[in-house]
């Protein structure tokens, strides 16, 4: 023997030979087995430091195959297999995940499996499964179910509040692909359907979780900044236990419909071939219905999963298309940060109209109200379908460039639903489903369904889901409702308005838009232009059913108030009954947009001068309109009609006042001349303000008068 | 007091009226005191009371190892002296209390150190231990493996497991077996043909017994590493104390100069075979915490033996990693005090009285640059 490690074995072999006795020898053998494995780690070592990869992967395959127990192989193998894990780009990762590509593929996947059944920690236990799922398709026949089952079971046993958690994205991201894609892997229906329905679940939550969720992953020590929408749309989302880029998933609906189409081609769907716009599937599910006509029988049973879950993707998902255009802030992702909120609300532009018409209607629904008494719901029992199909959305161009597409997602969200609840077997299925993903809590979807429930001219429904909005939003992001201007938060007020006021009740209108008027932060920039393009013609013919989407800004909902209060008073100014306060009321909100308001202005001063006195303390507080001081200036002259009006505050003490000391008529003439004149000079005053403030201050006045 | 100790239900207050009873107070009573404790742990043996035993067990554990082996030795004169063939009902133990049988294997290699011949273990006691530890070689670490442990052992107490002591006789059997040989023949009493014929068929079925023994020993110590590592103990615990190899490599130099080395080359060769293999082993699997050269140095005068040779040059040496980074890469099978890449070695001191027999010489830098074997 020469060189040391010559010696060092030929001593251990020239004790082999069993001369020492059966254990002796198995002594030699043992020091000598763990001296070898010692000194291969040893070797693997220095290859490893030095970044050889083949020669590395070399001496650890041998390890893995001739010492297999040792710990330190183990160790070793789990530092690679989290390297293999890892997004980290540094070059130890790199090196190590090089080193594990040089092993031959049977090993790969023993040392995956092996490396899998030392792994406790549920998530690095499926992360290293998945490794080999991925790595080697035929191992998912065996292991793709079951992990899939283990994280759905860790997701209950670790009591997981969201669907959007690790094991669930891992599970529907990672896992059910591999699993459904398999041809090898044949599942029954109903283990497909119910991976369909967490996958649905996972994904819609996932789209639509919401800005305030993400901030709670967020650290307190920025708080201030993450109010800001610029800010906040910069910060990645992360699924607390992934990792940032396993978090970030891309097309998500894209996924989800490609699940559901895989799911329905394994169980058998009417299925055909080609990618399908989400009006052909709605269609298509239409026919099926038309087509059976019993979907409990066993037969059609797959029928029926079929409609209810296309169905009720393509609902989820237009519906989300709707509510993100019209409250972006809402969602997370790249949103127009700038473009405001909108609101469905009531057209009301009409309002100038003649009040004859709207009377009529009015009193027509009037009557039948009383006729249908115990019918709680006046405009609620008419065919929401039928009536639906005729009403109308318009919206600015230029508050939402896509509108054509989101009001198609609208209809098509509207579709869906109403295929949904169509037929009793389906409307089961579908709340079962809603009762189990806990959609009643989701802000977005309740957001729909309230402006869909409005499109219907439900409108008592529409109160009751507005009830329920305001409490969700309420729950949502407390510190926004107390902030000012932000309109966005007041939603529910403004449609509670819209709606009171399609069911004629005017006080509660009046009295949620003086709630809102409270929110509308001053200044107001005059928006007149805006309204003056509404097509005068087309209002006409739709007789006030429209709709319309508005920006949720102070400059489009304060003009909206102001048409809502004008709305409201012009009813009861104009019966065959006096009422001065109604008349001065509509008299001061007609300033606004004037002239257009004029025919109505006009119709007011007939009837004050068949009254032939008109009393209105408001007066000079809130009208400052030239046009309507003159007239009024007008009335009082012998070819005005010498109509006697009072309109100073406490009028009738001030005419006691000057009967002691200078005659009653020129003391009160000259006080209205005097008031004229300063009247005339306020002319220039901000109208917005001056509105705002008759508004606020003459709340209770305003609500009494409607009493 | 069996029936109490069986009786009470409650763990503590049996564990605290045990050790209340049974401590050792340093004073007139302790004989006593011992006296009742070996007659109460003989009969817990004898009809099986596991809670007794556990008992013991904790006790042996808390007790200075100078009253553990007195206990040791009641229980093996009860067992192995004073009626024959009774040791089966000790044997039995194994099942009945693991934990139990652990400290007595501490306590019993604590007792018979072969440092003379009446320390020598009886051969029935001797089967008895390699049996059990033969059937599950974990069995030895089981204190170790249920104790909440401190990295610094109390002194005066039974070691956490019986590694040193079993090591202790697998490494000095040969020699002190050999010795216990010579003196009965140069007592001038040649036995009779029968007798040393009965004799010499019992020590060759201890030898085998060694054998099997150290073989376990050496299993053992290969799957520390491991457990110490799972323990956060690995570099932190010497589980074979160092203190405990120097006086054990005294002892072998003292006995191979006592015998004459050309008598007893064979059994010295064995001992020092078995003394490197475990040295080797326990080394490497963080269960001896030194260097290389602190065990050059003890291992100076021992007789020549190329394992042992090869063990104090050791294995590969380690390239020293100053361009990675801290903690990037851990040697794990180097012992953490770790040894200077190439030891800058002090020369040996010269021995005033030279050794009869060649020593333990050290080859400068002689390492085992390793090659694959394919």
């Amino acid at each position: 023997p020469n060189t040391p490690s010559q010696t060092f074995f030929v001593e251990f072999h020239s004790h082999l030979n069993g001369q020492g006795g059966c254990w002796e020898t198995q002594s030699w053998a043992a020091v000598l087995m763990f001296c070898f494995s010692i000194l291969q780690y040893e070797m693997y070592t220095i290859e490893r430091n030095a970044e050889r990869t083949a020669s590395a992967g070399r001496l650890l395959y041998d390890m893995f195959v001739n010492f297999p127990d040792q710990p330190a192989v183990w160790r070793e193998i789990s530092v690679i297999t989290s390297a293999l894990r890892n997004d980290s780009q540094d070059k130890q990762t790199q090196f190590l995940r090089g080193l594990f590509e040089t092993l031959p593929g049977r090993v790969q996947c023993e040392m995956l499996l092996k490396a899998t059944e030392q792994c406790f920690n549920t998530l690095e236990r499926a992360e290293m499964l998945l490794l080999l799922l991925r790595r080697f398709p035929e191992t998912v026949v065996q292991h793709g179910v079951g992990l899939g089952e283990t994280l759905l079971d860790a997701e209950s046993i670790e009591d997981q509040e969201s669907p959007v958690n690790c094991f669930r994205k891992l599970f529907v991201c990672d896992v059910l692909p591999l699993i459904i894609n398999n041809p090898d892997v044949r599942l029954p229906a109903s283990l497909l359907y119910k991976y369909l329905n967490k996958a649905a679940e996972f994904y819609i939550n996932y789209v639509t979780r919401s800005t305030q969720t993400e901030s709670q992953y967020q650290g307190s020590q920025d708080s201030s900044d993450i109010m800001s929408p610029s800010k906040r749309s910069s910060q990645k989302y992360v699924i607390d236990g992934l990792t940032e880029k396993s978090s970030q998933i891309t097309d998500p609906w894209e996924r989800l419909f490609k699940i559901l189409s895989v799911v329905g081609m394994r169980c058998e769907w009417q299925m055909d071939k080609g990618r399908r716009s989400f009006g052909d599937i709605l269609h298509r599910m239409k026919d099926l219905c038309r087509y059976i006509s019993n979907f409990d029988s066993d037969a059609h049973a797959k029928y029926k999963n079929q409609v209810v879950y296309s169905t009720m993707l393509v609902f989820f998902k237009n519906a989300f298309q709707y509510v993100s255009n019209i409250q972006p802030s809402l969602f997370q992702g790249p949103n127009a940060p700038n473009q405001a909120p909108l609101v469905l609300l009531e057209d009301v532009t009409n309002i100038y109209g003649d009040t004859d018409i709207d009377r009529n209607k009015h009193i027509h629904k009037k009557r039948k109200l009383a006729e249908g008494r115990e019918k709680t719901m006046s405009s609620d029992d008419e065919d929401p379908s039928g009536k639906a199909r005729s009403r109308h959305i318009t919206v600015n161009k230029a508050d939402l460039a896509n509108s054509i597409e989101v009001l198609e997602s609208f209809k098509l969200a509207r579709e869906s639903w109403e295929l949904l609840y169509s037929l009793e077997s389906l409307d089961k299925e579908f709340t079962r489903i809603c009762l189990s993903w806990k959609t009643d809590t989701w802000l977005w979807l309740r957001i729909f369904l309230t402006d869909m429930i409005i499109y219907q001219g439900q409108y008592k429904k529409a109160i009751s889901s507005l009830h329920h909005l305001a409490a969700l939003q309420g729950s949502h992001s407390p510190q926004q409702i107390t902030g000012q201007g932000s309109l966005e938060s007041q939603r529910a007020l403004i449609q509670l308005a819209t709606c009171h006021f399609a069911l004629g009740e005017y006080r509660q209108t009046c009295e949620k838009v003086l709630d809102l008027v409270c929110c509308i932060s001053l200044p107001i920039q005059e928006g007149g232009k805006v309204q003056e393009e509404q097509p005068k013609v087309k209002s006409k013919f739709r007789k006030g059913s429209d709709l319309k989407l508005w920006p949720c800004t102070s400059r489009a909902i304060m003009p909206y108030c102001l048409h809502l209060l004008l709305a409201c008073f012009k009813l009861r100014a104009f019966t065959d009954s006096r009422d001065d306060m109604a008349l001065g009321h509509v008299v001061v909100l007609l300033q606004h947009e004037w002239p257009r308001g004029e025919n109505l202005f006009l119709k007011a001063i007939n009837k004050i001068c068949q009254q032939g006195n008109f009393q209105y303390e408001n007066f000079f507080n809130y009208v400052t309109n030239i046009d309507m001081l003159e007239e009024f200036a007008y009335l009082r002259t012998q070819e005005g009609g010498k109509i006697h009006l009072e309109l100073l505050p406490n009028q009738a003490m001030l005419i006691k006042h000057h009967t002691v000391t200078r005659g009653i008529t020129k003391g009160v003439k000259e006080d209205f001349r005097l008031a004229m004149e300063r009247q005339v000079s306020r002319c220039g005053e901000n109208l917005m303000v001056v509105l705002h403030r008759f508004c606020i201050n003459e709340k209770i006045l305003l609500l009494q008068t409607l009493a | 007091m069996c029936n109490y100790f069986q009786e009470q239900t409650k763990d503590s207050v049996r564990q605290i009226i045990f050790s209340s009873l049974f401590s050792p107070q340093g004073n007139k009573a302790d004989d006593s005191r011992m006296a009742l404790l070996g007659k109460l742990v003989s009969m817990a043996v004898a009809v099986c009371r596991v809670p007794v035993l556990e008992c013991a067990a904790f006790w042996l554990q808390r007790t200075p190892a100078v009253y553990c082996v007195r206990l040791a030795r009641a229980l093996v004169d009860d067992y192995c002296n004073l009626v024959p063939g009774s040791i089966q009902t000790l044997k039995q133990i194994f099942s009945a209390s693991p934990r139990f049988c652990c400290q007595f294997i501490t306590s019993v290699t604590a007792l018979y150190d072969l440092s003379s011949d009446d320390l020598i273990p009886p051969s029935d006691l001797l089967e008895l231990i390699v049996s059990w530890i033969f059937e599950d070689p974990r069995l030895i670490l089981i204190t170790f493996l249920n104790t909440p442990i401190a990295a610094n052992l109390p002194i005066g107490f039974l070691e956490l497991t019986p590694l040193t002591g079993l090591i202790r006789w697998c490494v000095k059997a040969p020699l002190a077996y050999k010795r216990k040989k010579k003196a009965s023949l140069s007592n001038g009493h040649p036995p009779s043909k029968i007798a040393k014929d009965s004799t010499s068929g019992e020590d060759r079925d201890c030898h085998q017994l060694y054998s099997k023994l150290h073989l376990s020993v050496l299993q053992v110590l290969m799957m520390l590493q491991g457990h110490l590592t799972e323990k956060n103990l690995y570099g932190r615990l010497g589980l074979v104390p160092f203190d405990h190899v120097v006086p054990l490599v005294e002892e072998i130099n003292r006995l191979s100069d006592e015998l004459n080395p050309l008598n007893a080359s064979k059994e010295i060769e064995l001992a020092l075979d078995r003394l490197a293999q475990a040295l080797q082993v326990a080394m490497a699997s963080g269960a001896l915490l030194c260097t290389r050269d602190d065990l050059r140095t003890v291992c100076s005068r021992l007789p020549h033996n190329n394992l042992l040779q090869l063990v104090i040059s050791g294995p590969v040496q380690q390239p020293s990693h100053g361009t990675l980074p801290p903690g990037f890469y851990p040697h794990i099978h180097t012992p953490p005090l770790g040894y200077p890449a190439h030891a800058a070695h002090p020369a040996l001191p010269a021995h005033p009285a030279l050794p009869a027999h060649p020593v333990q010489t050290f080859i400068p830098g002689m390492t085992f640059p390793y090659r694959p074997i394919r």
